[in-house]
């Protein structure tokens, strides 16, 4: 496995100079990430979308923030020891304040209160270690069952899997029962937002590339609001 | 994934909550937004008025407080030089009407949640980006940015950042492969049909727990 994952990444190293800079709206991929779009799509509307429908209307929302809590808190330690590796040893230790707050005076997790006390959460992964690391995003790739990501993304995501730590000490049943669960009630506390965005874009699978573009972009800076210095170009008006 | 999911819906909200009041030629960016996000929230926070009222009481302010022209040809970029006149003022009509037809849909969810503005600054060009958040009763905040810029002596908002996704830089993405493989006219189209659509489904707005 640990192997598996070096080769990864010098890979990775290797494939870098090839990719261009940060994420743009090029989509050299398109061929194969649109129907691999609309069969995630498929999959999403005949059985995901179904099932946590049947999930929202016996579990309570509150019920279903607590789980969605209870899961975020379990990814805290793993968000830590990712501040360490970006070398921000605040947002570490914030992750890890929040680890024990919300363990403790959270009831295992279910619920957040350090979030009240303006400790917030930030949710890391490999991904955005290896951006931070100089690491270019490679093309926008869209992955069957997994949906969106890009080639750096998805090396991420192969080392979360790889290095979450429940997959090496407790048996398989665990980690398929709990991702069973947070998928559907994540997607359960999503099927409003996942309509409004169907009806809002004239052409949903340029929103969501796009979308997921900008948005791990701005968790790569860290930031939940505008770039700093903002893209001149998109506010220009062309004049000539 | 679905934090992509969920900053998207909040634009929703946040788009909502934006902007009202009728604004003075020296209010400051932070004012305009801080004073016209307090008067939409008025709105739909308001238990004598139907959702359709509702509806027409924060068009009535987020288009005051919006510079749509601007706002579509940033959307449209190098493309709106294409369209003639007529079909620039067609498309800015119809983008307007369908951001209206698909974000109200989402009125009568109104929880509480409350615009606080949290910082600003200005930006090389001139505009102004105004920072905020949206405080919601038992959930995170959502960070909602506006870019503001000054047209007629007052600022407005040009852009709305949801959780750092830009509506123009999206809808931008968007139409740009739209206009580049049909053209232009079959972009208005397209919104024109969406928008009657979305109307007719509007009547079955389901005001469900979700």
């Amino acid at each position: 496995m640990r192997i598996l994952f070096g080769l990864l990444i010098s890979l990775l190293c290797l494939a870098a100079p090839c990719f261009a800079d940060g994420p743009t709206d090029d989509d050299p991929l398109e061929g194969f990430n649109r129907p691999m779009f609309s069969f995630n799509d498929t999959v999403d509307v005949y059985v995901l979308e179904p099932v946590a429908k049947g999930w929202d209307k016996v579990v309570p929302n509150r019920v279903q923030t607590s789980i969605s809590s209870f899961f975020e808190n379990l990814r805290s330690p793993y968000d830590c020891v990712h501040g360490l590796l970006q070398a921000r040893p605040h947002q570490a230790a914030v992750s890890f304040a929040r680890f024990i707050g919300n363990t403790t005076f959270g009831l295992a997790g279910f619920f957040d209160p350090m979030s009240d006390w303006g400790l917030q959460s930030s949710s890391e992964d490999f991904g955005q270690t290896f951006a931070v690391w100089g690491i270019p995003s490679g093309p926008y790739l869209v992955l069957p069952f997994m949906g969106p990501s890009t080639i750096r993304d998805t090396a991420g995501f192969t080392a979360d899997s790889i290095s979450t730590v429940h997959g090496w000490f407790i048996p398989a049943i665990y980690p398929i029962f709990s991702t069973a669960t947070r998928t559907v009630n994540d997607r359960a506390r999503a099927l409003k937002t996942v309509r409004n965005i169907k009806e809002a874009s004239v052409d949903y699978y340029t929103a969501v590339r796009n979308g997921y573009l900008q948005r791990r972009q701005a968790q790569i800076q860290n930031r939940r609001g505008a770039a700093t210095s903002a893209d001149d170009d998109l506010y220009k008006i062309d004049e000539e | 994934m679905n934090r992509l999911l969920s900053a998207a819906s909040l634009a929703v909200m946040g788009l909502l909550l934006t902007v009202s009041a009728p604004a003075k030629a020296e209010d400051s960016p932070s004012l305009v937004v801080q004073r016209t996000g307090d008067a939409v929230t008025a709105v739909l926070a308001d238990a004598g008025q139907s959702v359709g009222q509702k509806r027409h009481g924060v068009e009535a302010i987020v288009y005051e407080q919006f510079d749509f022209v601007t706002l579509s040809r940033l959307v449209l970029g190098r493309n709106w030089k294409q369209l003639s006149p007529e079909q620039q003022t067609q498309f800015v009509e119809e983008f307007r009407r369908h951001l209206s037809v698909t974000y109200s849909k989402n009125i009568g969810d109104y929880k509480g949640e409350k615009p606080v503005v949290t910082a600003d600054r200005k930006e090389s060009d001139g505009d102004w980006t105004v920072k905020s958040k949206i405080v919601r009763p038992g959930a995170e905040d959502v960070a909602v940015d506006y870019r503001l810029r000054q047209s007629d002596g007052r600022w407005k908002v040009i852009d709305v950042i949801v959780e750092g996704v830009s509506l123009v830089a999206n809808f931008r993405s968007q139409f740009q492969e739209i206009v580049s493989k049909d053209g232009a006219p079959k972009l208005i189209d397209m919104l024109r049909e969406k928008n009657s659509k979305g109307e007719s489904f509007k009547s079955n707005v389901q005001v469900g727990k979700n």
